[in-house]
């Protein structure tokens, strides 16, 4: 049986429409105003025991709404929601005790206190008894070595220190599922592919089933064979992580900046180099940058750098991965139909 | 219960991370005592009882008033406006926790604490520092109970306005009203004793004068007859369920709020 189930689960807001100026925000104190987001719209999936998944979509798009309609938090407008074969909302404490969840962007753990007291709080919180205390404590240091944070205050923990804390602490009670929400926010690449392989090893141990929300593909391509991809509500893609990755990963954004103002020149000069049938791109962007992507499997990189830096003045260069929002456009666009 | 036990002694330790605030609450209180002890020394220059009230008696209670006041004062209403606020009440509601418990939990480590730090300090000055005689009775033996009833009946109000912060953004104008409300009506700023006789009949029977007036009575002047007290007692104790009922329906309704409008 599948461990999480939705069936055209969909979660609308009603919300106020705000008038501009003063005099309009006097009027919205009386307004009735509403209009309908629908945050999610018709969604369906279901997950099996001991799966990671991939959840990704970009800002806005429905993600943290469905998590916290499957960790009881929202209480869906329609359609079906079963986690272990519960209706999360309805019985709120008892499901708590089989998940485990981790905002990034807000600790679990107690700001004044050593770690090692909230990791004894959510003990007794979870009624978690004292050998299986010890040994999940044991196996958490010997996979990223927090035994060495226990003893310090949670504030003075770096951003990755805390999430490696955050994380163990969401595995504490040995749930069987955890959500994971942006766990590798504004986390540097080290620390990043340290989390990663915690998060690996702590599917592997127990078995736990773990949905993944977050903007950075490479978290999802490191960790999950599925990914489900969500935008403005509904579903746009789900299935294996390397087709996406495929995708993705022939595409490349040069971003270029000129030392003096001739972007015009340089998309011109692109263009009649390689063209859209090359699978490149110019796209003028702030402060004197140029955004160029390119489909590699078609054209070299090098080469348009090459093109670029002898056809003009250039001040500077950064290469990126390609980004959320321009995967979901490529899959609108029927990249991977 | 163990997991309520364990939260309450980590908001203790969380008092305590924060030294300079914990020696300055001490040295503030005490400061505040002088104060209040010169206030009524100037006020009963000349006379041995105001309104019935020896200068003793009158200012056991206003000293007692200002250390009860922050006994019972649970910041629950500030601090639920901020969680809700900032978002971080889904921490709670993702654990098998009752938010009311935890809330309560709280309010009770930080309570403890200050019992410690402010009314056990307090105590010593009136008794040994300015020789205040403490009077001892039935009443004082009933006070401890009466103290917990009183934080409880607190609790409600200020666990009410914070779950007001569901419905709106802002409740700082709510939680001002609530403050004068409870500080005037109970008895806490100025003894019950000094207001009119009609508007005090009406006060005994509200909720408010159970959480200051009731526990200051009983330690002040513990020997009034055994019904008073337990007269006053068993208000308290219906007030407690009655508040603790409404607030439980509170909740249930608020939390359908955010569980429909998100937040």
């Amino acid at each position: 049986m599948a461990l999480i189930h939705t069936e055209d689960l969909s979660k609308h807001f009603k919300i106020l429409n705000r008038r501009q100026g003063l005099a309009g925000s006097v009027r919205d104190l009386f307004s009735r105003d509403y209009r309908t987001v629908r945050a999610v719209d018709g969604v369906s999936f279901d997950i099996e025991p001991g799966e990671i998944v991939g959840y990704i979509g970009p800002n806005g798009a429905g993600k943290s709404t469905t998590i916290k309609m499957m960790t009881g938090i929202l209480k869906p407008t329609s359609g079906t929601i079963l986690v272990n074969g519960q209706v999360p909302y309805e019985n709120r404490i008892r499901q708590a005790r089989t998940m485990g969840v981790v905002f990034g962007q807000r600790s679990q753990l107690w700001w004044e206190l050593p770690v090692i007291e909230s990791f004894r709080i959510l003990k007794e919180i979870y009624g978690v008894d004292q050998q299986s205390f010890d040994k999940q404590m044991a196996m958490f240091d010997s996979l990223v070595g927090i035994g060495e944070l226990y003893s310090q205050q949670v504030r003075t923990l770096s951003l990755g220190q805390r999430m490696l804390c955050d994380i163990t602490a969401a595995f504490l009670h040995n749930p069987s599922v955890v959500f994971l929400d942006e766990p590798t926010i504004g986390l540097d690449v080290s620390i990043k592919a340290k989390i990663r392989s915690l998060i690996e090893e702590l599917n592997r141990a127990h078995n736990t089933t773990i949905i993944l929300t977050t903007h950075d593909l490479g978290d999802v391509e490191a960790l999950s064979r599925r990914l489900i991809i969500i935008d403005k509500g509904t579903i746009l893609y789900d299935g294996s992580t390397e087709k996406v990755s495929d995708l993705v990963g022939s595409y490349r954004t040069l971003k270029v900046q000129l030392s003096q103002q001739d972007g015009g020149n340089l998309n011109d000069g692109v263009r009649d180099r390689f063209g859209e049938d090359d699978g490149v791109s110019v796209q003028p962007e702030e402060d004197g940058w140029t955004a160029i992507t390119i489909d590699q499997g078609r054209v070299p990189l090098s080469d348009v750098l090459n093109h670029v830096m002898t056809t003009s003045q250039v001040a500077d260069v950064r290469i990126e991965e390609i980004s959320m929002e321009s995967v979901v456009k490529r899959i609108y666009d029927g990249a991977l139909r | 219960m163990r997991k309520y036990l364990a939260v309450l002694r980590g908001q203790m330790m969380r008092g305590l991370a924060y030294r300079s605030g914990f020696f300055i609450s001490i040295v503030g209180n005490l400061v505040f005592i002088g104060v209040l002890y010169f206030l009524w020394r100037s006020v009963y220059s000349g006379r041995d009882q105001i309104n019935g009230l020896t200068f003793d008696q009158t200012l056991l209670y206003v000293a007692l008033g200002s250390t009860v006041f922050i006994l019972l004062k649970t910041h629950v209403d500030w601090v639920m406006s901020f969680e809700i606020r900032e978002g971080a009440v889904v921490i709670y509601l993702i654990k098998p926790v009752d938010y009311q418990m935890v809330m309560l939990t709280f309010s009770a480590g930080s309570s403890l604490l200050a019992a410690v730090i402010v009314t056990a300090p307090t105590i010593a000055l009136l008794v040994w520092g300015l020789g205040i005689g403490w009077p001892i009775g039935v009443g004082t033996a009933l006070a401890p109970l009466a103290l917990i009833l009183a934080f409880l009946i607190s609790f409600c109000f200020d666990y009410s306005v914070g779950l007001s912060g569901f419905y709106t953004e802002s409740m700082w104008g709510l939680g001002i009203v609530k403050d004068t409300l409870v500080v005037v009506l109970s008895g806490a700023l100025i003894p019950l004793q000094f207001f009119p006789e009609s508007l005090r009949e009406i006060l005994l029977w509200l909720p408010f004068q159970a959480v200051y007036h009731v526990p200051l009575m009983m330690i002040t002047q513990p020997d009034r007859p055994l019904g008073v007290q337990l007269t006053a007692l068993g208000v308290q104790v219906l007030w407690a369920v009655a508040l603790f009922g409404l607030t439980r329906l509170f909740y249930s309704r608020a939390i359908r709020v955010l569980r429909i409008a998100g937040g």
